[in-house]
C-alpha cells in the first residue's frame, strides 16, 4: 500500500508535462496498485475562488461551489495517475463521467483534508475504464465526495478482471443513451463560449490540458479546434442551478460530444420531484454536450 | 383617505463592512448585497417566501448591474418571483428605499418589502474614456476584417487611459471631501471637534460590537467578521498627528482619520405590514412616522454641497409638529466629522435657522450623548448605498429597546446636494 503525503498543491503544468512524457507502466491486468495521494490542511483563497466563481457563474459566497473541490482533487489525481505505478498512460484520457457528492455545505474559511485513491478498473468496449475517487473532509467529518470516470482508448482489459460494485455513475463512456431520457427539459439559457474559455477556465482551474487551451494542440488530439473543459460545462450548469441548492445534494454529470471553442450552446432543464435535470446541448439542439442529474 | 396601514420595521441584515481592497476585494456587488439578502432570510425565515418587493442599489455600478437587485434576488434563497428593481439616491439609496417600500405597504400595495443598498469600492466600474468607447462601438459594427483593422489603427495611446470613477461633483469637479472643506470653514468647524467625534465614533462602534449588539444585525461574510475599519484602539491624540487631506492650508482640518473610509458592504431591512409580520410571528420594532428629502442649490457655493439634511429636518419637525429635542436617539450619517458638527451648529444658529430655513428661529442643540450612541460611518466605513439600511436597521433596534413610542431621527447626506430625514418611532 503506497500512500504519497503531499505538503502542498502540485502545479497541474508540471504534472502535465510528466502525463505526456513516455514512461514504462505496471501491466494493467494486474490491476490497480492500491495506492492514496494526499494533502492536509489545503486552504483556499477568496481571490481564486473569486476568479473560478467569476468564469463559472457562480455567485462568490461563503459556500463553495461543489465543483471547486472537484478542482482542488484533480491535481491529486494527476499525481495519481504520473505516478510509476499507476498502469493507464494519462495522456488522452478522456473524462466521460462525473459524480460528486457535497454533504454540507463546504466553507471558504474551512481548512480541507484531500484524499484522492483510483480504483474500479474495468474493460470497455474502447478501451478501459478507471474511476478516480476524491474526498474533502473538514477535521474529520465527510464533506464532499467526488468520482471521476476517465476512460483509456490506448489499453485493452479482458472482461470483468476486477469483479466489484458498479460505479454510481451511469456513464460508461459510450454515450449512446445520453439525452434519450424522456424528462421534458425546458430551454433555459443561451451561453456563448468565447474562443479562450479554455485559456480563461484554465487560469482559474489550473488545468491546463493543451486540447484547451490553443487550437494547433486541440488538432495534435484529433479535434479541430481547442474544446471546452468538461468540468466546465459541468460548474456552468451546476451555477445555474446555484439559489436553488440545498445544503446536501449529488450532483452526476455525463459528457458526451465535446464543445468545440467558441460556440453558443442552449442549456435546457427540467424541476424533478427530488432535484433537477439538465443538459448542454448545440444551438441546434441535435447534439448534446452534456447531461446533468441533480437529486436532493 | 382609507385609512393607512402600519409598516413595521421587522429587523436588518448586513454584511460586516469591508475596507477598500479588503476583505472584499474580489466579491461583486451582486455577490454582497446576495449575501445581505440571504442573511436576512435565514435570520426571518423567509426562504423560498415570495415577497411583494425588493429595492435596493449601489452607487458605483457597472452597467452591465443594471437588473443589480433583481439579479442579487435570483442568487438569493429567496422566491423567484419576488420582483425587485433598482433604487439610486447616492448616499441616501437604501434610506429613500426604506421610505418608499413603507409607505407602499402602509397604503396597501404591499406586504412584506426588503430595502437595501450596496456598494464596493474595491471593484469600482472602470470606464474606457469616451473617444475610445466609440471607436469600440464601431469596431463591433464593423462587417469586414479591413474595417474592423481600418477602425482599430485610429486608436491612439492616450484613449487608453481610463476613466476612474472619482467622488467627484461632476458640475464642480470639487470632490465631496473638499466641498466639505469649504463648508467646516464657514462653521468654523475645529480638527479637536472633529477628531473627537472621529474617536467617538469607533470607541462606540467597538463598544457595540464587544456588547453583542450586531449579532442579529449581522451576517459574517468571506471570513470578515466584523467592520474591517473599526480602530478600536484609537484616540484623539492618535487622530491628532493626521496630515489634514481636505482643504487649504493654513486651517486645512479634515483627515483621513475624521473622514469616512471608503469601503465595501452591503445592507438590508426587512419591512412589513404590522399584520403579516404578527401573523408569522415576526418582530415589528419600529415604524417610520415620516420623512422628508431636500436639495440644495450648490452649484455656485451659495449652500453647502451636504447641508441639505439641514433644511429636510426643519421642513420634517415643522410639519410634525415637533422640536428638535423630542427624540430618544440621533442618527447623523458621518459622512465627515465636520459635517455632522457643521449640521448640528446650523441647528444652533438663531440666523441661519431664521434666514436660510424660514423657521422663526434656532431649532436648537442637541443631547450629544443620544447621537450616533452605536458609532457610524466614521468607524464602521460607508458603502455609499448601504448606509442608511445600517443606520435604519441599528436604530429600530435601539428604539424597541428603549420601549414602545420612542422615537429617533435620521440624517443622511447625499452627493448631488441632497439629504434624507426620517422620523422613526418604536412599536
Amino acid at each position: 500500500m503506497a500512500h504519497v503525503v503531499l505538503d502542498a498543491m502540485p502545479g497541474a503544468a508540471g504534472l502535465y508535462a510528466k502525463a505526456l512524457a513516455p514512461a514504462r507502466r505496471p501491466d494493467v491486468a494486474a490491476g490497480l496498485a492500491d495506492t492514496t495521494v494526499r494533502l492536509a490542511g489545503h486552504r483556499c483563497t477568496v481571490a481564486e475562488v473569486a476568479a473560478y466563481n467569476s468564469v463559472c457563474g457562480f455567485v462568490l459566497a461563503d459556500e463553495l461551489p461543489a465543483t471547486w473541490l472537484h478542482v482542488l482533487t484533480f491535481p491529486l489525481q494527476l499525481t495519481l495517475m504520473t505516478a510509476s505505478d499507476f498502469p493507464l498512460a494519462p495522456a488522452g484520457m478522456v473524462h466521460v463521467s462525473n459524480v460528486m457528492t457535497q454533504h454540507r455545505p463546504a466553507l471558504i474559511t474551512e481548512a480541507f483534508d484531500l484524499v484522492v485513491r483510483a480504483e474500479n478498473l474495468r474493460p470497455h468496449r474502447r478501451g478501459v475504464l478507471v474511476d478516480l475517487v476524491g474526498e474533502v473532509r473538514v477535521r474529520d467529518e465527510l464533506v464532499w465526495q467526488g468520482r471521476s470516470v476517465y476512460l483509456n482508448r490506448q489499453a485493452k482489459l479482458a472482461p470483468n478482471p476486477e469483479p466489484g460494485p458498479a460505479p454510481k455513475a451511469q456513464g460508461d463512456g459510450s454515450g449512446t443513451d445520453v439525452g434519450a431520457s424522456d424528462v421534458h427539459l425546458a430551454t433555459a439559457g443561451l451561453w456563448r463560449l468565447p474562443a479562450d474559455l479554455g485559456r480563461r477556465y484554465a487560469a482559474v482551474s489550473g488545468d491546463v490540458n493543451p486540447i484547451h487551451l490553443n487550437p494547433l494542440a486541440a488538432k495534435a488530439f484529433g479535434f479541430p479546434r481547442a474544446i471546452a473543459h468538461g468540468m466546465w460545462t459541468h460548474a456552468r450548469m451546476l451555477a445555474a442551478l446555484q439559489a436553488r441548492l440545498p445544503d446536501s445534494y449529488a450532483v452526476s454529470v455525463e459528457f458526451a460530444k465535446p464543445v468545440l471553442l467558441p460556440s453558443t450552446v442552449s442549456f435546457s432543464v427540467a424541476e424533478q420531484p427530488d432535484g433537477f435535470e439538465a443538459s448542454l446541448a448545440n444551438r441546434a439542439g441535435d447534439k448534446t454536450h452534456a447531461t446533468l442529474t441533480l437529486t436532493t | 383617505m382609507a385609512d393607512l396601514r402600519n409598516a413595521v420595521l421587522v429587523g436588518g441584515n448586513r454584511i460586516p463592512f469591508g475596507r477598500i481592497g479588503g476583505a472584499y476585494a474580489s466579491a461583486t456587488n451582486i455577490d454582497m448585497l446576495t449575501a445581505a439578502l440571504d442573511g436576512l432570510v435565514a435570520r426571518y425565515g423567509l426562504a423560498g417566501e415570495r415577497l411583494g418587493e425588493v429595492a435596493a442599489g449601489a452607487v458605483l455600478k457597472h452597467s452591465r448591474d443594471f437588473n443589480l437587485t433583481r439579479e442579487a434576488v435570483l442568487s438569493s434563497a429567496l422566491n423567484n418571483h419576488t420582483p425587485a428593481y433598482d433604487i439610486q439616491q447616492a448616499c441616501a439609496t437604501s434610506l429613500t428605499a426604506a421610505v418608499q417600500l413603507s409607505n407602499r405597504i402602509r397604503v396597501g400595495q404591499l406586504d412584506v418589502a426588503i430595502a437595501g443598498g450596496v456598494d464596493s469600492a474595491s471593484d469600482s466600474p472602470i470606464a474606457v474614456n469616451d473617444r475610445l468607447r466609440k471607436t469600440l462601438i464601431k469596431l463591433n459594427a464593423a462587417k469586414t476584417p479591413m474595417n474592423k483593422l481600418k477602425t482599430l489603427a485610429t486608436v491612439r495611446p492616450g484613449d487608453l487611459a481610463p476613466e476612474v470613477p472619482a467622488a467627484a461633483e461632476r458640475r464642480t469637479g470639487l470632490n465631496m471631501g473638499q466641498h466639505q472643506a469649504i463648508t467646516t470653514k464657514q462653521w468654523g468647524i475645529t480638527r479637536e471637534a472633529q477628531d473627537e467625534l472621529a474617536a467617538a465614533s469607533h470607541h462606540n462602534l467597538a463598544r457595540a460590537w464587544k456588547d453583542g449588539f450586531f449579532d442579529d444585525l449581522v451576517t459574517p461574510y468571506l471570513g470578515q467578521t466584523i467592520d474591517q475599519t473599526l480602530r478600536a484602539d484609537t484616540s484623539v491624540e492618535k487622530l491628532a498627528k493626521l496630515r489634514p487631506v481636505f482643504g487649504d492650508e493654513p486651517g486645512a482640518s479634515m483627515t483621513a482619520g475624521n473622514s469616512t473610509p471608503l469601503s465595501d458592504g452591503a445592507a438590508v431591512v426587512l419591512l412589513a405590514d404590522e399584520n403579516w409580520a404578527r401573523e408569522r410571528n415576526l418582530p415589528a420594532l419600529a415604524r417610520i412616522v415620516d420623512a422628508e428629502t431636500a436639495a440644495v442649490d450648490y452649484l455656485l457655493g451659495q449652500e453647502g454641497l451636504l447641508m441639505a439634511p439641514a433644511h429636510a429636518a426643519a421642513r420634517l419637525l415643522t410639519r410634525n409638529g415637533m422640536a428638535l429635542q423630542d427624540f430618544a436617539l440621533y442618527e447623523i450619517h458621518e459622512a465627515f466629522a465636520s459635517t455632522v458638527l457643521c449640521t448640528l451648529a446650523a441647528w444652533e444658529s438663531d440666523d441661519y435657522c431664521r434666514d436660510t430655513l424660514g423657521l422663526p428661529g434656532a431649532l436648537g442643540s442637541i443631547d450629544r450623548s443620544k447621537l450616533n450612541v452605536h458609532g457610524s460611518s466614521l468607524a464602521a466605513g460607508h458603502p455609499f448605498a448601504a448606509t442608511g439600511a445600517r443606520i435604519l436597521a441599528s436604530l429600530a433596534k435601539m428604539l424597541a429597546a428603549k420601549g414602545s413610542g420612542a422615537r429617533g431621527l435620521i440624517s443622511v447626506c447625499a452627493a448631488g446636494g441632497q439629504g434624507v430625514v426620517a422620523i422613526v418611532e418604536a412599536i
